[in-house]
C-alpha cells in the first residue's frame, strides 16, 4: 500500500545504509582477518595489494553506510517527519533548531550512531597512518564496529531483537502492528498525533547537551585505539613495539575522554540542581573509571617504550580500559542502574545484544591475552627504588585499585542481578543498596589513592629511567618545603580540620608546585615540552579545586528556625515576594516572576551591607546596596516534568550558586481565581467574629425591607432583607458592606458580596434563630497570601580552580600528543 | 621475599579492605516492617506513592509529608525535608532513602522512577481520528 506523505522511501533507504554499514564491517573483518592472521612476509606476497585494497573498499562502503544513515536521520529531524519513531519520541516543532544535533544523540540509537561515526574517523586516520599496523587495528576496529552498527539494524531473527532502527516507522513498532489506522493510507493527515514529536527532554535542551556527548563519544572512540594496538601487539607478537605507535593515541584519549568528563559536571553544575559538579551518580562514575586505567595504561606505555620488556601489565590495562568503557555502555543502557540513577537510558530490550558484545570483547581480548601471555618478554631484574618505572607502576597500580573500588560500588544492582535473593546465584539474603551517603562513602574510599597519586604526580618528574641520581631527586625538596607552608596557610586560612582534606590539600600543591617547578627551572617554561608538567599540574588543581569548593561548600540560605525534631537544619530559605530577607553575608529579595518562552524565571536581587563598620544587625537594612541580580528558573514542561534550573553568580574565588526550589507556578488566572476552603459564621447584631485570622467582622444592622404572608396559611411568601456589615483590619481600616437576601416562594437569592481589594466575599444565609443569629459563609482568595518562594544558595569557594586545572590538564595532554607526532613525523624524514 | 611479591601482597590486601568497606557502607533495601526494627539505621526502601491518602506540603517549613507503600503492601508515613519533587505525583516507584524515628519514615533522599523521564513509554495515541466527513476528536 502507498502511504500518503509517508517517507517511507527514506525509511527504507535509511536501513539499507545501515545494513551497508554492518555488512562493510563485516567485510572489512574480513579481509583485514585474512592479513591480520599472516606472517609479515606472506603479507608481502602478490595479492597483498589486492587484500588491502579491498579491505579498505570494504571500511569505504561502511563509511559510506555510516555517513548515509546519519544524513538521512538528521534530515527526518530536520523536516520533522513525524512519522519516524525517532523523530516523533526526540524532536518537536516549537523546539529551537540548534537543538536539531541533540535530539540527535538524545536517543540510544543516536548515541551508537555516534560513537560508531567517531570510530569511522579515526579508523582513515589509522588507514592513513598505521603503516604495517593497519591489518591488526581495522581487523580488531571493524569487528567493534560491526557489533555497533549491529545495535541499529532493528530486525527480528525469529523472536530475537536484533537492534533497534533509529528508521523504524511508528505503524511499524510491534504495539501497533495491525491496529485498524495503520490500514489506513492517509493515516498521516487522519491522526493529529502526528502533526508533532515529544520533544526534547527539557533537561537536555541547553548547549551542553549539543557539546557533551560528542566530545565523550570521542573520548570513548579514542580509548578503543590503544586497545587496537594492544591486541594486533598480542596477534603478531610484537609485545612491546605497539606501544610506540598507541602512545599519541593514548594521550589524545586521555586529553578528550578527561574534557569529557569534567565537561559532564560543569554541565551539573551549571545547568541542574544537583547542588554540585559531582555526585557519584553511577553514569558519571562509570564514563570517569576507563579514563582512569586509561591513564595507568599511557604511564606503563611509557615504561615499556623505554624498558622494551615486561609489557603484561600495560596490554592488560589498554584491553581493561576499553572493556570498561563497554562495561559502562552497558550499565547506563540496560535499565539496570533505574533504581540508583538519575540518568540512565530506558531499557530498549537489548540486553541480550550488550551483554554479547561486552562477553565477546571481554572473552575474546583476555582469552588472547593469557594465551599470550607466557611468551611476553619478562624483565630480568627489578626496577631500581629510585627509578621513574618503578614508581610510574606503583601509580598506575594505584590507579587501578581505585577505579576497581568505583567499578565495585557502581556494580552494586549488577551484584544483586547476580548474587541477590532473585538472583542467578541467590547468596544475600537481602538486596543491596548503593551507599546512603553516596559523596561520604566514596570520598572517604577514593582520597587516600588521590593522596597517593599526587605525591607520585609530585616527584616523578625528578625521578629518570633506571636510577635517579641522588642530586635530581634532592631538588625536589624545594617544592616540598615549600609545600609544608603553603598548606599550613591555606588549611588556617579556609579553617579545614578533618585531617584527610588536609592531607589531600597538602599532596596536591606537592603537585603543583613541583611540576611548576619542574617546566619553570628544568624545562625553561618551553610549552613544547611542557605537556607532562602542564597536564600534570593541571590535575593537581582540579583536585585543590574540587576539594576546596567540596570541603567548604556552605549553604548559606540555611533556615535557623526550629521545625521539627527530625529536621535540624534546613536548607531551604522562604522568600516572600518584594520582602527582603537576611541571608548572611547577604541580603536578598525576590523582586519579580517572569515567563521567557517555556521558563518561568525568578529575579532574586542580593544586596550587600554599604556600611564599613556595620555590625549583622537591624540598623544595617538602611545601608544596602545591590551587589547583583540572579535568575533561577524553572523550565515548564507538561509532559515530561518541571526542571529547576540554577543561576550562579561567579567571582574569582568563589561561586554564588542558587536555585529555585519551590514556588506557586500556576498561571495568574488560576492563582487569583480560586477560592479557599468557606468558613461558615453566626453572629447577631453587635457581635464581633474573627474571620481568616486577620479580620473582624461587626454585625452592625439587620434591615427586613419587604415582608409578605400568605393570608390564609399565614407563611411567609416574599422576605427581602438587607444585612450591613463592617469588616474591620488589624491596623484600624474599616470596610462597610451590605448583604441583601430575598425570599420568593421556596426561591432564596443570597448573591456573594465580594470586597475586591480585599479578596474576600461573603454571603449572608438567613437568619438562623429567633433570637436573630443568622448565619454568614465567607471565603478567602487563594492569592491572598503574599506569594513567595523557597529558594536554595551555597558558596563554592574557589571553584574557579578546577576549572582552570580542567582546561590546564586537556591542553597539556594535547600538547604530550603533539610532542610525539612532532617527534614521530621527525623520526620518517631522517 | 621480591618487592614485586611485597607489592602485589599489598595490592590484594588494599583491594579486599576497599571492597570489604565498600560493602560495609552498602545500605540495603528494606521494607517499612525491617527499617523500623532497625532504626535508627539509614535503609533504602522502595515503594510507591499513595495518592489516596493526603499528601501535605507546609512551603514555609518546606515538610513534605505522604504516605508511601512499600512492597510487602505496608503503609507509612514519609516525612520529607525538602519542596516536593517534580512529578512526584506521576512517579511509578519512589526510592526512599531515610530511616525511621517513633512517628515516621524520615527521607534524606528521594529517587523517583518515571515512566516520562527520557522516553515516554506510551508511544503515540491513534484514539484522535479524523473520520472521512468531519473532524471529530
Amino acid at each position: 500500500m502507498h502511504y500518503l506523505g509517508e517517507h517511507s522511501f527514506w525509511s527504507t533507504l535509511g536501513r539499507l545504509f545501515v545494513a551497508l554499514s554492518f555488512a562493510g564491517a563485516l567485510i572489512a573483518a574480513f579481509f583485514y582477518g585474512i592479513q591480520a592472521f599472516r606472517t609479515p612476509a606472506e603479507r608481502e606476497e602478490r595479492p597483498v595489494l589486492t587484500l588491502r585494497r579491498a579491505a579498505r573498499w570494504a571500511f569505504g562502503l561502511h563509511s559510506i553506510g555510516v555517513l548515509g544513515t546519519i544524513a538521512i536521520l538528521f534530515t527526518a529531524l530536520f523536516n520533522h517527519w513525524f512519522e519516524f519513531d525517532y523523530v516523533w519520541r526526540h524532536s518537536s516543532l516549537d523546539m529551537p533548531m540548534q537543538y536539531i544535533a541533540s535530539c540527535f544523540w538524545e536517543g540510544q540509537e543516536g548515541s551508537f550512531l555516534l560513537w560508531l561515526t567517531w570510530h569511522m574517523i579515526l579508523g582513515w586516520v589509522l588507514i592513513r597512518t598505521a603503516k604495517t599496523w593497519e591489518y591488526g587495528t581495522l581487523f580488531a576496529l571493524s569487528l567493534v564496529q560491526l557489533f555497533l552498527a549491529s545495535m541499529l539494524l532493528g530486525i527480528y531473527l525469529g523472536d530475537i531483537k536484533l537492534g533497534s532502527s533509529p528508521f523504524i516507522l511508528i505503524r511499524e513498532l510491534p504495539e501497533n502492528l495491525g491496529l485498524p489506522w495503520t490500514e489506513m493510507s492517509d493515516y498521516l493527515m487522519r491522526i493529529p498525533a502526528f502533526r508533532d514529536g515529544q520533544g526534547l527532554n527539557p533537561l537536555l535542551q541547553n548547549y551542553w547537551m549539543v557539546i557533551h556527548p560528542p566530545t565523550l563519544f570521542l573520548g570513548f572512540a579514542a580509548v578503543t585505539i590503544p586497545f587496537l594496538f594492544a591486541m594486533t601487539g598480542l596477534f603478531e607478537r610484537r609485545y612491546t613495539e605497539w606501544v610506540l605507535p598507541a602512545l599519541p593515541w593514548t594521550f589524545f584519549g586521555i586529553a578528550i575522554l578527561g574534557t569529557g568528563v569534567l565537561m559532564g559536571g560543569a554541565w551539573a553544575y551549571e545547568a541542574l540542581s544537583f547542588g554540585g559538579f559531582w555526585a557519584w551518580d553511577p553514569v558519571e562514575n562509570s564514563s570517569l573509571v576507563p579514563w582512569l586505567t586509561l591513564v595507568a595504561a599511557g604511564h606503563l606505555m611509557m615504561v615499556v617504550k623505554h624498558k622494551k620488556t615486561a609489557p603484561a601489565t600495560t596490554i592488560f590495562l589498554a584491553i581493561l580500559s576499553f572493556l570498561l568503557v563497554l562495561y559502562s555502555t552497558f550499565l547506563t543502557r540496560s535499565g539496570i542502574l533505574g533504581d540508583t540513577s538519575v540518568h540512565a537510558f530506558v531499557d530498549l530490550g537489548l540486553n541480550g545484544q550488550l551483554l554479547a558484545l561486552l562477553g565477546f570483547f571481554t572473552l575474546g581480548s583476555l582469552g588472547v591475552f593469557f594465551w599470550h601471555q607466557r611468551h611476553m618478554p619478562k624483565s630480568a631484574s627489578e626496577d631500581a627504588f629510585s627509578s621513574r618505572e618503578f614508581w610510574m607502576f606503583i601509580g598506575a597500580l594505584t590507579l587501578l585499585l581505585s577505579a576497581a573500588q568505583i567499578t565495585f560500588s557502581t556494580s552494586i544492582p549488577v551484584l544483586n542481578k547476580l548474587i541477590g535473593p532473585d538472583g542467578l546465584v541467590p547468596i544475600l539474603q537481602t538486596q543491596m543498596a548503593p551507599p546512603a551517603d553516596a559523596a561520604k562513602h566514596y570520598n572517604s574510599l577514593q582520597i587516600p589513592f588521590a593522596l597517593i597519586i599526587s605525591v607520585l604526580m609530585g616527584i616523578a618528574p625528578f625521578l629518570r629511567w633506571k636510577e635517579t641520581p641522588k642530586e635530581l631527586s634532592r631538588r625536589v625538596l624545594w617544592s616540598a618545603g615549600l609545600t609544608l607552608i603553603l598548606t599550613a596557610l591555606v588549611a588556617w586560612g579556609l579553617q579545614l580540620t578533618e585531617v584527610l582534606y588536609i592531607g589531600l590539600l597538602g599532596t596536591a600543591l606537592f603537585a603543583f608546585l613541583a611540576n611548576a617547578d619542574y617546566w619553570l627551572r628544568f624545562l625553561r617554561g618551553k610549552w613544547t615540552a611542557g605537556g607532562m608538567a602542564l597536564a600534570h599540574l593541571g590535575f593537581a588543581l582540579v583536585l585543590i579545586g574540587a576539594l576546596i569548593s567540596n570541603a567548604k561548600k556552605e549553604a548559606i540560605s540555611t533556615n535557623a528556625t526550629f521545625i521539627h525534631q527530625d529536621f535540624p537544619a534546613n536548607e531551604n530559605i522562604l522568600l516572600p515576594q518584594s520582602d527582603t530577607v537576611s541571608m548572611y553575608p547577604y541580603y536578598v529579595s525576590w523582586k519579580a516572576e517572569r515567563t521567557e518562552g517555556h521558563n518561568r524565571v525568578f529575579d532574586v536581587e542580593f544586596y550587600e551591607v554599604d556600611m564599613p563598620l556595620a555590625s549583622w544587625a537591624d540598623g544595617e537594612r538602611n545601608h544596602l546596596k545591590t551587589a547583583f541580580t540572579l535568575h533561577p528558573f524553572i523550565q515548564m514542561n507538561a509532559r515530561m516534568g518541571n526542571v529547576r534550573e540554577p543561576s550562579t553568580q561567579h567571582f574569582w574565588n568563589k561561586d554564588i550558586y542558587t536555585y529555585v526550589s519551590y514556588a506557586d507556578l500556576r498561571s495568574e488566572a488560576e492563582k487569583s481565581g480560586d477560592w479557599k476552603e468557606p468558613m461558615e459564621a453566626s453572629l447577631k447584631t453587635g457581635d464581633e467574629v474573627f474571620l481568616f485570622n486577620t479580620y473582624l467582622l461587626h454585625g452592625d444592622t439587620l434591615v427586613v425591607e419587604d415582608a409578605a404572608f400568605d393570608p390564609t396559611t399565614g407563611e411567609l411568601t416574599h422576605l427581602d432583607l438587607a444585612l450591613s456589615l463592617t469588616l474591620k483590619g488589624m491596623d484600624g481600616s474599616q470596610y462597610p458592606l451590605v448583604l441583601p437576601y430575598h425570599l420568593d416562594g421556596n426561591n432564596v437569592e443570597n448573591a456573594e458580596v465580594e470586597w475586591a481589594d480585599l479578596g474576600i466575599k461573603i454571603r449572608f444565609d438567613g437568619v438562623k434563630d429567633e433570637d436573630g443569629t443568622y448565619g454568614i459563609t465567607a471565603w478567602e482568595k487563594k492569592s491572598n497570601d503574599p506569594p513567595f518562594i523557597l529558594m536554595q544558595a551555597f558558596i563554592f569557594p574557589y571553584i574557579n580552580l578546577l576549572w582552570l586545572g580542567s582546561i590546564l590538564m586537556g591542553v597539556g595532554s594535547l600538547l604530550a600528543v603533539w610532542k610525539r607526532i612532532y617527534r614521530s613525523l621527525n623520526e620518517g624524514k631522517k | 621475599m621480591k618487592r614485586s611479591s611485597i607489592i602485589l601482597l599489598a595490592v590484594v590486601a588494599l583491594l579486599i579492605g576497599a571492597l570489604l568497606v565498600t560493602l560495609q557502607d552498602a545500605s540495603i533495601y528494606a521494607t517499612f516492617d525491617m527499617a523500623k526494627k532497625q532504626q535508627p539505621e539509614t535503609v533504602t526502601v522502595v515503594a510507591t506513592l499513595d495518592l489516596d491518602s493526603p499528601m501535605d506540603f507546609d512551603p514555609k517549613a518546606s515538610i513534605l509529608t505522604f504516605q508511601a507503600i512499600d512492597k510487602d503492601g505496608q503503609r507509612s508515613v514519609v516525612r520529607y525535608n525538602q519542596p516536593k519533587p517534580t512529578d512526584f505525583e506521576r512517579s511509578e516507584e519512589i526510592t526512599l532513602t531515610g530511616h525511621y524515628t517513633d512517628s515516621a519514615f524520615i527521607a534524606t533522599e528521594i529517587l523517583m522512577k518515571c515512566p516520562s523521564k527520557y522516553t515516554d513509554g506510551e508511544g503515540i495515541n491513534p484514539d484522535a481520528i479524523y473520520t472521512d466527513n468531519q473532524p471529530s476528536t
